[in-house]
This record gives C-alpha cells, sequence and structure tokens, in this order.
C-alpha cells in the first residue's frame, strides 16, 4: 500500500473503495449512536415509540378533529403516519449528520478515515428508526383494514430517493458547518419549517394551483407525494413536479459530495 | 513488503494573528475587506519549513525537539489529518497513529466495547479485533471492569487500554506521539518494552515523539531534532540527543553569588565536569559571614529534571572536619564517589547555615546535562527505577 500526501489533491475523487474499507467503523458508529442513544433514561428504548405516538396524536386533533381535513379513502391516522413515516426519516439525518463533524471533533483532528463516515453513520441510525416507524404503519394499516395498492412494488425506490436526499442535504449541512457555524442554528428551524411546507399532516391536493411549482421546490413535497401513491394510489403530482425533484436530488447529492470533499482537507485546520 | 516513509521538502503554513470565527458575517466582511481595503491582518506562520528525511523499513525514528517545533504538525501531516501547504510524503504501508491515547473512547461505551471501537477507528476489521481481543485484555490489565462504561474508568485505566488496542493492532507503520506523558510509571515501561518489542522483532517502522531522552535513545537508533519547524540535526539517536539536550539546559558547572555583609552568604559554587564523568561528584562552595560560624553547616541535593532529589548530604549527617571549626569565610568541598547516573538534566541546590539556622539557600544553583557511556538494552524510565545506577551484579545461587 502507498500512499502520497500531497498538497491540494485534485477536486472530485470520492474514494468509495477507501469507504468500502472502512465500512467496519460505518457501522461501529452507529452502533455507538444508538447504543448511547437512550443511555440513562428512565424509558429507555421506549421512547423510540412515544416520540411519533405523540406527534401523531397532535396531527390527528389539529387536522383531524379541528381542522378536518380531507384524505379521501385513507383513514386520517394512516394517512398522517405515512407522512410522518417519511419526514421523521429526513427530519433525523439533516439534523444529526449537520453537526456531525463539529460534534466529533476530537476524532478528527487525531485519527484519519474518511470523513464522509461520518454523515453516512447518521442515515443508518435513522434508517433503525424508519424500520420501527414502519412495523408501526403496518400495524396501523392492520388495524384501519387498509390495503396497499399494487404501486408498491415502487415504495423501495421512493424509499431510496429519500434516503439520497436526506443523504445529500445532511452531507452538505454538515460541511457547511464546518466552516459556518450559525448553521447549526438554522437547521432546526429548517427542519420546523419544513413540517408546514411538506405535506406531512394534510395532503398536497389542499394546495392551491398558483402555488404548486413553489411548493414542489421542496423535494420533500414529492417524495411525500410517492410515498403515498406507491401504498394506497393516491394522486401524484404533475409529472414536471416529479421530474424536477428527481433531477434536483441528484444535483443536490453531486455537489454535496463534492463541497464535502473540498471542506474535508480543511476540517482538522478550520475546526 | 516495503514499508517506510519518505519526506520531502515538507511545509506547512498557518495563518494567524485575527481570531477567526469562521460565522459567515465575518467571511462576508473579509471579501469586503479584500476588495475594498485590499488588506487582512493575517500572518503566515510555518509551522514546519522545508523537512525532508526517509525511514526505512523496521527503523525507528525519535523526533524531539521543544514545544511548538513542528512535531505534532509533522505527525498530523503524516497520519493525514492535515495536508501539507508544499512538498509531499510518500508512505508506504499502513499507518496508524497514536496520537493523544483513548481519542475514539465513548463514555458511556463499556470497556468491550470500546475495544471494538477503538480498533475500527484504527482501521481495524471486527476479525482482527476479535483475534487480538484477549491479548488486548490482558495487557491493559482491566479484565474486571470489560463491561464497565468507560466512563467510570480512572483516567490511567483508559489510557492502558487506548494503548492496547493500538499496541496489538500490527500497522506496518506506527506513529507515537507522547503516550508516557500519561499513565504509571509501570505501565510506562511497558509500553516501552512492547514498542521495543514491536520495533525488533516484527521489523515495523515506528515515529516515535518523546520528551524523555532515555527512552528515545533507547527505542531509536536515528533521531530527527525539529527546531522552530526545521530540522535541526538528524542522525545517530545518542549523538542527537546530547546535542538537543545541551541545548536546552546550557550546562551551568559554576555559579557565583551576589554577598551581602549583613548575613552569612554563599560565594560561589562548583562541580567538577571532569570527575563527574569518572563516577565522582566533586562539589565545592565558598561562602562568606558577617560573623563566626560555629561551624558552618552546609548540604547540598542533588535534583533529576523532573524535580525528585537524587541524593543530598549535609555535615549533619555525615561528619566531617569543618564540625570543629569557627570560620568567617572559607571554602568546603564535598566528593561523593562511585555515582554513576543515567542520562538526563539535572540540577543541584545547595544551603548554608550553623548549628542554629539556615542562612542561605540556592536552589538550582547548578545546572547540568549528563550523558552515560553506557548502552542499556532497555529504555530507562527515571520515575520507575530512579536516576542512578547502581552497577548492580546478578548472581545465582
Amino acid at each position: 500500500m502507498k500512499t502520497i500526501i500531497e498538497a491540494k489533491r485534485s477536486g472530485f475523487s470520492l474514494n468509495f473503495r477507501e469507504i468500502f474499507q472502512y465500512r467496519d467503523l460505518l457501522f461501529m458508529l452507529a452502533f455507538r449512536d444508538y447504543r448511547v442513544r437512550y443511555a440513562q433514561t428512565i424509558l429507555g428504548f421506549t421512547w423510540a415509540l412515544i416520540q411519533p405516538l405523540l406527534t401523531l396524536l397532535i396531527f390527528i386533533l389539529v387536522f383531524n378533529k379541528a381542522v378536518k381535513i380531507n384524505t379521501g379513502a385513507v383513514p386520517y391516522p394512516v394517512f398522517a403516519m405515512t407522512g410522518m413515516w417519511a419526514w421523521s426519516y429526513f427530519s433525523y439525518v439533516i439534523m444529526q449528520a449537520g453537526q456531525s463533524i463539529v460534534s466529533s471533533q476530537a476524532l478528527v483532528t487525531k485519527v484519519y478515515f474518511p470523513r464522509l463516515i461520518i454523515p453516512l453513520s447518521k442515515s443508518i441510525v435513522g434508517f433503525i428508526d424508519f424500520l420501527i416507524a414502519f412495523l408501526m404503519l403496518l400495524s396501523l394499516m392492520v388495524y384501519y383494514r387498509v390495503t396497499p395498492s399494487i404501486n408498491i412494488f415502487v415504495l423501495p425506490f421512493v424509499i431510496f430517493a429519500l434516503i439520497v436526499l436526506s443523504l445529500a442535504m445532511g452531507i452538505w449541512l454538515s460541511a457547511l458547518t464546518i466552516r459556518f457555524r450559525d448553521v447549526q442554528y438554522v437547521i432546526p428551524f429548517l427542519v420546523q419549517i419544513g413540517l408546514y411546507v411538506s405535506p406531512v399532516g394534510y395532503p398536497s391536493s389542499e394546495i392551491p394551483m398558483e402555488y404548486r411549482p413553489l411548493y414542489y421546490l421542496n423535494p420533500m413535497a414529492g417524495i411525500i407525494d410517492g410515498f403515498r401513491w406507491s401504498l394506497f394510489g393516491t394522486p401524484l403530482p404533475d409529472a414536471k413536479y416529479l421530474v424536477f425533484s428527481g433531477v434536483g436530488i441528484l444535483l443536490l447529492f453531486v455537489t454535496s459530495i463534492f463541497y464535502f470533499r473540498r471542506t474535508e482537507r480543511l476540517i482538522a485546520d478550520i475546526i | 513488503m516495503q514499508a517506510g516513509i519518505a519526506v520531502e521538502h515538507l511545509s506547512k503554513m498557518y495563518r494567524i494573528g485575527r481570531r477567526r470565527s469562521g460565522s459567515f458575517r465575518e467571511t462576508v466582511s473579509d471579501r469586503f475587506d479584500n476588495i475594498f481595503l485590499k488588506k487582512l491582518d493575517a500572518e503566515d506562520f510555518w509551522a514546519l519549513r522545508d523537512v525532508s528525511f526517509n525511514v526505512g523499513q523496521g527503523e525507528v525514528v525519535g523526533i524531539i525537539g521543544k514545544n511548538g517545533a513542528g512535531k505534532s504538525t509533522l505527525l498530523k501531516i503524516l497520519s493525514r489529518i492535515t495536508e501539507p501547504t508544499e512538498g509531499r510524503a510518500i508512505i508506504w504501508g499502513r499507518v496508524s497513529s497514536l496520537l493523544e491515547v483513548g481519542t475514539g473512547f465513548h463514555p458511556e461505551l463499556t470497556g468491550r466495547e470500546n475495544i471494538y471501537m477503538n480498533g475500527a477507528i484504527l482501521g481495524m476489521k471486527r476479525p482482527e479485533i476479535k483475534k487480538k481481543f484477549e491479548e488486548i485484555v490482558s495487557f491493559s490489565g482491566i479484565d474486571q471492569f470489560l463491561d464497565t462504561p468507560v466512563k467510570h474508568y480512572s483516567s490511567g485505566m483508559s489510557v492502558r487500554l487506548a494503548f492496547a488496542v493500538a499496541a496489538y493492532l500490527e500497522p506496518e507503520i506506527l506513529i507515537v506521539d507522547e503516550v508516557l506523558a500519561v499513565g504509571d510509571a509501570e505501565f510506562q515501561k511497558k509500553c516501552l518494552g512492547k514498542m521495543k518489542d514491536v520495533s525488533e522483532h516484527e521489523g515495523r517502522t515506528i515515529l516515535f515523539v518523546s520528551h524523555n531522552m532515555d527512552a528515545v535513545q533507547n527505542l531509536c537508533k536515528k533521531a530527527i531534532w525539529l527546531n522552530a519547524g526545521q530540522v535541526s540535526e538528524m542522525g545517530e539517536a545518542r549523538e542527537v540527543c546530547r546535542n538537543y539536550l545541551e541545548s536546552i539546559v546550557t550546562s551551568n558547572w559554576n555559579k557565583k553569588f551576589i554577598t551581602e555583609n549583613s548575613i552569612p552568604k554563599i560565594e560561589f559554587v562548583s562541580l567538577d565536569e571532569d570527575k563527574i564523568k569518572e563516577g565522582e561528584f566533586f562539589l565545592r562552595m565558598g561562602f562568606k559571614s558577617p560573623h563566626v560560624l560555629k561551624p558552618p553547616k552546609p548540604g547540598f541535593v542533588l535534583f533529576n529534571e523532573s524535580g525528585a532529589p537524587v541524593f543530598g548530604s549535609n555535615t549533619k549527617l555525615h561528619d566531617s572536619p569543618i564540625n570543629e571549626k569557627a570560620l568567617k569565610e572559607g571554602v568546603i568541598g564535598v566528593s561523593v564517589k562511585g555515582i554513576t547516573l543515567y542520562s538526563g538534566n539535572y540540577y543541584v541546590s545547595v544551603w548554608l547555615g550553623d548549628s542554629y539556622r539556615d542562612y542561605d539557600h540556592q536552589h538550582y544553583a547548578i545546572r547540568f546535562t549528563y550523558l552515560s557511556k553506557i548502552n542499556y538494552t532497555e529504555p530507562i524510565v527515571p520515575s520507575a527505577i530512579g536516576s542512578i545506577d547502581p552497577l548492580a551484579t546478578w548472581f545465582v545461587e
């Protein structure tokens, strides 16, 4: 094995092989996060269930009981749970990945490993919660006797899009936070607004036509619509919005890695 | 397999001066300054400047120098934590660095989990760690606490665990920075022994940063002395260490003091440089007093680098013809024979008094660097074994 350490390595060279070599570390970091997450709590793992259930309850109270939103054939709890299923993964990954590099200062200033591992590990931790939420959704579907539509075979692709988008945002934010700590304060705000401008608790069909181009600038809108379409066969948004979302996600992902690589080289010096 | 390091004209520059928080507002205002004021009050600081050297396979090289000389920067570049500004380094083989051990420990995880965690951070595969697990645990001596969260460990315990993980890692190149600054003396010895073992029997390349000159001399054949970011000297470890030690402590074999008329004072102290090389500690001190001292009672203590007393004497303890005398001034000498010190820096403090009280005390009046002629096969840790070589003879009955 020969390594050359030089100033100014070429700009875009994502070393996938190296990341693969460090896969053990990737899973160890994810394991560590998961393991220490509920350390010294009384309820422990139960928190993983309580949080989404309480949010769901509030959604039911606000959108179903107070506002009486119409979700067609899909019972509201199932409808909202689907939105939350996708949204909570997204918000977890961007919140955790965003500050991940800065909070592992001790590590990155002392040992070398591909830094991308850190935000990547957060998406794995998020995925465990995602699976738990999936079980909760399944139980709700069984309880309300909702049969999935035949579009369900597309669901894995939609989930894949969600993962890529979350990662892209997470990587972008983690690299930005290294340089501008301000981003740390922007992220929670971003998540809060995102919850309102994405069809989590209400259907996107509630959005007036003239605002839709603006609405679908948020790629999560398309993804949550995709989730519901593949599960219940609810209508999809206009094709142009889907294409726009797809291209946007890809672009975000590629640029995130590019920017991360650029910042990565300076981490130890500026962190 | 070839393993080694080639460093070519390596330089690292930091911008210092203004404290930067890296906030967005600051970046914007910097840009503004750049465009409109054409001036930024940042200064360039070269932490490393044009450093070149080669380390061959199985070589153990010590890196010495004062704090801020660029040692850590060099190691950081070689372990790929930071990038050089100029020049390059070529490394053959897997590198593991031990920069401040225990880096990857998470306080909430147990010792067992942290072993796996730390191994993964250092680039080990799970089966590799599993294979070494027993050895790691027994080396660190934390068996009982394996399933206790590390936050309940003493600092010594976590250091032991961390070193153990790294020591059993088996990279081709091991970078070790100041492991000896922590841990108890016994463990330091264990670490040094392990490193020696690793380099001699397994042919691994080690870069070793330390302030312990005995350790450097014993572990390393070669040493690099960095000073202000540049290579000051490079070559045979003993030679480089001696020159370095001499440079940081200007040996001061004689010292004169200002005397006063009102109180008894020491006038001068002098230690015989040639005699100490022959194993004789030969100290002379002159004194002057306004009144007759009946008798004058002098004393001295020799201290080692870390300030621990090595030996001392005074005329209350060791009877002397002086005790029969009453003097106002004069020169008193003392000789201690058969003294073999280990290499290092030493200090001598002297006292002057009479039967009733102490009048004068000159702390660290003499400083000197001693380099042993003996080639020890084991690294010496003065805090564990003392500063005097008893030249013991071992026998079997």
